[in-house]
């Protein structure tokens, strides 16, 4: 032992080791940065290490995941239910979501009109099959306290009327019909009446029309049309749409106009059925608005 | 026709039974088909009822008829029991002229498809639409009534194929082929 401590490979180690702290009290000084071959050689290394640690890490995986593949097993079972109930939650939020929305358009025409019975929302199920004049069926029925002839709108305005009514379901002609007649009132003149029915032209377009107007009307393009509420089928003051073209009839005795409906009546989701309002005439084969 | 074990009677028993079904499958989405969106649409149910028609007897095509009719009527909204009607006087029809004068060919179905279609289209149009006397009523005929018959004239392509499928693999077969009958007398 003696001999190694004086031999010159003692004397090298120690000048190696002195060497080593040198570089270490260096590194103190460099404040945080890498010296300049320690940069060099994780530079170096860096690809190899990626890799290397890549495959160690699939490795660890793959054997954590045999190791402990039943925890996991139950800890998945457990998530997924977690997730059902949530997906579950989810959907229902949704539901009332929409709901709360609909409700929300719902107090919103009831404050305008605190006179009318509304029906719940109703969903539209589908459309009359190649139906020109987009007739469509609704969820609501007499269980709901529809009627025939009752009155059904969006928040936008009128859509239509109520035909035939089942316990669970009615069917809706709409104010592109022919065979509906709503009296009207220009909302901007408050003068200009006339009767909105649909036709075979316009219905194609997705429009009605306004006929029985006096020749000499003030009515105008982008004017809104609004029921007058004097048929007693229709309340008053309820949108039906905005004027596009006026015109003179062929007869040259009347003048007419195109009504673009307030409530886009193709894409229709859901609408409300008005129950009951003041003025509503129950013998409706006597009005003029009779479909 | 020879005697049937119970063995391939269970089988016949078996083979209608899923036959049926697939019918009553087709007809159901047939109606939900007609009752989705509103674009204009192939009237599904009256190739659907001739296809079962000219496959079974008169009884059982009056009837096959009369339930495509009513799900016609609900879909489109008509008068419930109007298609009912028609399409059962067409269904009878259209069994008693293939028993009778056509063979059971693609064209020959097809002919029959075109003008029953053709037939229920029309008397659509004059009865909800052109009886009313609407200004310009006859735009509904051209715009309408000839689009929805060539939709239901192509469709029908298809469904006689299904139903050729169908009946391929599971109608009972009526006679004996001639290797069948030299089997069954060796």
């Amino acid at each position: 032992m003696r001999e190694f401590f004086k031999s010159t490979r003692f004397k090298v180690i120690l000048a190696f080791l002195a060497f080593l702290v040198g570089i270490m009290i260096y590194s103190v000084t460099k404040g945080g940065y890498s010296l300049s071959g320690a940069s060099f050689i994780n530079t170096i290394t860096k690809p190899f290490r990626a890799v290397s640690n890549s495959i160690s890490m699939k490795f660890e995986k793959n054997a954590d995941r045999i190791a402990n593949a039943d925890s996991y097993y139950e800890e998945n079972k457990l998530l997924k239910q977690q997730i059902g109930e949530l997906n579950k939650k989810l959907a229902e939020y949704d539901d009332l979501k929409e709901e709360v929305e609909e409700l929300r358009k719902l107090v919103v025409i009831k404050e305008e009109h605190p006179d009318n019975i509304f029906s719940q929302p109703a969903d539209v199920l589908g459309y009359v099959a190649n139906d020109p004049f987009k007739g469509f069926t609704i969820d609501r029925g007499y269980e709901d306290g529809i009627k025939p002839y009752c009155p059904v709108i969006t928040p936008e305005g009128v859509v239509g009327i109520t035909v035939e009514v089942s316990q669970y379901t009615s069917t809706v002609r709409t104010i592109l019909s022919p065979d509906l007649s709503i009296a009207v009132i220009c909302s901007s003149t408050g003068t200009d009446f006339g009767i909105v029915e649909g036709s075979v032209i316009t219905a194609e377009n997705g429009a009605t029309k306004l006929t029985h107007l006096d020749k000499d009307h003030g009515i105008k393009a982008g004017d809104l049309m609004i029921t007058s509420g004097t048929s007693g089928l229709f309340p008053k003051d309820y949108p039906i749409g905005t004027v596009t073209v006026t015109g003179i009839e062929a007869n040259g005795l009347t003048a007419y106009a195109e009504i673009e409906p307030s409530a886009d009546i193709s894409r229709l989701s859901s609408v409300f059925v008005i129950t009951d309002f003041d003025g509503k005439l129950e013998d409706t084969d006597e009005t003029e608005d009779t479909p | 026709m020879r005697l049937k074990t119970p063995r391939e009677k269970r089988i016949l028993y078996f083979k209608t039974t899923v036959r049926w079904l697939l019918y009553l499958l087709i007809i159901f989405f047939s109606f939900v088909i007609m009752t989705s969106g509103s674009w204009k649409k192939p009237v599904l149910l009256v190739p659907v009822a001739l296809c079962i028609a000219v496959n079974t007897d008169i009884m059982i095509s009056a009837l096959t008829g009369a339930a495509c009719g009513f799900l016609i009527d609900i879909a489109c909204g008509r008068l419930f029991g109007y298609n009912a009607v028609i399409l059962t006087i067409f269904c009878v029809a259209s069994t008693l002229i293939f028993e009778l004068y056509l063979r059971k060919k693609f064209f020959s179905f097809m002919a029959i498809s075109a003008a029953v279609s053709f037939l229920q289209c029309w008397l659509d149009y004059k009865f909800f639409y052109e009886i009313w006397d609407y200004p310009d009523v006859e735009r509904i005929f051209r715009s309408v009534t000839l689009k929805v018959w060539i939709y239901t004239l192509i469709s029908s392509v298809v469904i006689y194929f299904i139903f050729k499928l169908i009946n391929r693999l599971l109608m009972p077969k009526e006679h004996l082929t001639i290797e069948e009958a030299i089997r069954s007398s060796g």
